[in-house]
């Protein structure tokens, strides 16, 4: 099993892009990261440091884009995004400029940093942004393609990573152009989750298939622009959905889901699960956090399992 | 300088000023008096040589870049890029009209125009990163980037400051139109923006104060900055808000606003007088 971070992963595969394609800048906003200490020392000129200024980092990068230069910008995750949104809205948005923005710390992955350092909102002030791709990572196999796949992109990129080390579930053969990957399908309810609840929604299917319920899982790690009719297709002849997130409800991943199936005339039954507009100062770890917002795996389990799926084949019902 | 080529330019400037109030007396709409306390500066970059550009190939790589940070004066910057022909005059005729080509704030789609503003405090950050990059890339063409005072209030003004002294961004030069207002006030009364050219100078920046309505002084200024090193450089334009139309001078009450009526007569009024 592979165990190396998120992080390192990126910045590994984006360091091999970078040492052929010098014009790659990577502006940070004075984070470090172990694999990023080759990236500086052997590409000196091609990193640069801004200081805590997430504002200075996303207009200098504007400013070296319009340049000719294909620049990443790198902080973490609530600072990379929500403390300089509005020069990220004229910038990269407006002017449709291929920038990257690189955020570390998905979710509760900063857990006992607070609230400060939750990403818990970004998902949907992100998705807001017309020209903006939203790449979400549940794996490092996952997280070193989107390298690659921000590296090809016309417009701005928004890579989410997680801080901590997660189980590598893709293996290097695997392609991530399509925008969702389905591991299982279920008649009786699919579970569509993102980032590190794809592993919490992997365990809870197998939970599920213990009571006889069949539960499908989707990976939805391109959240913005979805990719539709893949992702109608990879739901099916499922009775139900289930979304999976460690970001609040408001306008996150699941809401997205929603608005596919309305806007696709697909009347399903679907059950949200997410953090519910609060904050948490609460520490012990992300399963504490997780626990208290009941989305550990059991939790879940147990909701899924109040909603009363009937596990009967069609048939019989007919009969009844 | 010459006296005839400063004569040419005053009128220039007349010219652009009555262009200005045109349009936006057309429009009815467009920020006149943000436009008008800044026409010398960009007349003497664009029609004075200070800086290189080429109508016909506005991307050209080696062009100077001029970047409007305060992109609510955009009348002044499209009717000089109309004026120096990087697009037909009469696209002016249409400003703000659904047939047009632009609007109240910046666009970047219009040709001799490098970013999209009118949100206040990107373009001295986005200026650092095209000087950073042009000095990465042993280029020699200069970045213009002007400021207005109001926007100097926001702190990430402050940020890109701070970059660009400590980089030593000799290629970065930054005018602010010292006007002396933001929207609804006089920027000391709002917040002290004053000792501006000494907090300039604590951010690693060489400055220069001058009389931003004066080409002998913007020239003094900006004549001969290709040679600089060591420091960006920082000009504080010192102006008038609405200059060249008395009612309109100095008074907060004109900001992004248009004379309509009688007004608009007289405000052409005393600029043909001003011509003559």
């Amino acid at each position: 099993m592979n165990r190396i971070s998120q992080r390192d992963a990126f910045f590994d595969r984006l360091y091999e892009i970078a040492r052929k394609d010098r014009d790659i800048i990577l502006v940070s906003a004075d984070m470090g990261a172990p694999s990023l200490d080759k990236f500086r020392k052997d590409l000196a000129s091609q990193y640069l440091c801004v200081g805590i200024a997430e504002q200075n980092m996303i207009t200098v990068a504007t400013g070296l884009t319009l340049s000719g230069k294909k620049v990443y910008t790198y902080a973490i995750m609530p600072f990379a995004t929500l403390r300089c949104y509005e020069i990220t809205r004229v910038d990269l948005s407006i002017m449709n400029l291929p920038i990257t923005i690189i955020g570390v710390g998905a979710g509760f992955s900063y857990d006992d940093s607070g609230p400060t350092h939750h990403s818990t909102e970004d998902i949907t002030a992100m998705r807001a942004l017309p020209n903006m791709t939203i790449l979400n990572a549940a794996d490092s196999t996952m997280a070193a393609a989107f390298a690659d796949l921000s590296y090809q992109a016309a417009g701005p990129s928004y890579v989410r990573l997680d801080r901590q080390v997660l189980p590598t579930i893709y293996d290097q053969r695997t392609d991530f152009s399509g925008g969702s990957i389905q591991h299982k399908t279920g008649k009786d309810i699919t579970i569509i989750a993102t980032g590190n609840m794809v592993h919490n929604a992997l365990e809870i299917a197998n939970k599920l298939e213990e009571q006889s319920i069949q539960a499908g899982v989707i990976d939805l790690y391109r959240l913005k622009p979805i990719n539709a009719e893949l992702l109608l297709k990879q739901i099916g002849d499922s009775q139900r959905v289930a979304t999976l997130e460690e970001h609040f409800l408001d306008g996150g991943m699941g809401s997205a889901v929603i608005e596919v199936l309305v806007d696709n005339d697909v009347a399903i039954p679907v059950k949200r699960f997410g953090i519910r507009d609060r904050y948490y100062y609460a520490y012990g770890g992300r399963s504490n956090i997780q626990s208290l917002c009941r989305l550990d795996v059991n939790s879940v389990t147990q909701d899924i399992l109040r909603l009363g799926i009937s596990t009967e084949p069609e048939e019989l019902k007919i009969t009844r | 300088m010459n006296r005839k080529i400063a004569a040419e330019l005053e009128k220039k400037a007349g010219h652009i000023r009555r262009q200005i109030l045109d349009m936006c007396v057309e429009a009815g709409t467009g920020h006149v008096t943000s436009s008008f306390s800044c026409v010398e500066v960009l007349v003497a970059l664009y029609h004075g040589g200070i800086m290189r550009f080429n109508p016909a190939d506005p991307k050209w790589e080696e062009r100077d870049r001029f970047i409007l940070s305060k992109g609510q004066a955009s009348p002044v910057l499209y009717a000089i890029l109309a004026d120096v022909g990087f697009f037909p005059q009469k696209a002016l005729g249409s400003f703000c009209k659904a047939d047009g080509m632009f609007g109240v704030h910046l666009q970047c789609d219009v040709p001799g125009v490098e970013i999209t503003a009118g949100s206040l405090g990107h373009g001295l950050g986005i200026g650092a990163g095209m000087a950073y990059a042009a000095r990465m890339d042993n280029k020699n063409h200069m970045i213009f980037t002007l400021l207005g005072d109001g926007e100097c209030h926001e702190g990430s003004i402050w940020e890109s400051a701070m970059f660009a002294g400590h980089h030593q961004l000799s290629n970065l030069i930054a005018i602010i139109d010292r006007n002396q207002l933001c929207v609804t006030d006089f920027t000391e009364n709002c917040v002290r923006l004053n000792p501006l050219d000494r907090k300039w100078e604590a951010f690693g920046w060489q400055t220069a104060v001058i009389d931003g309505h004066s080409f002998a002084d913007i020239f003094s200024a900006l004549g001969e900055v290709r040679s600089r090193q060591d420091s960006p450089l920082v000009v504080i334009a010192n102006t008038v808000k609405g200059k060249g139309v008395s009612f309109m001078e100095n008074a907060a009450l004109w900001h992004g606003i248009a004379p309509k009526g009688e007004q608009a007569e007289m405000a052409k009024m005393e600029l043909k007088r001003g011509a003559s």
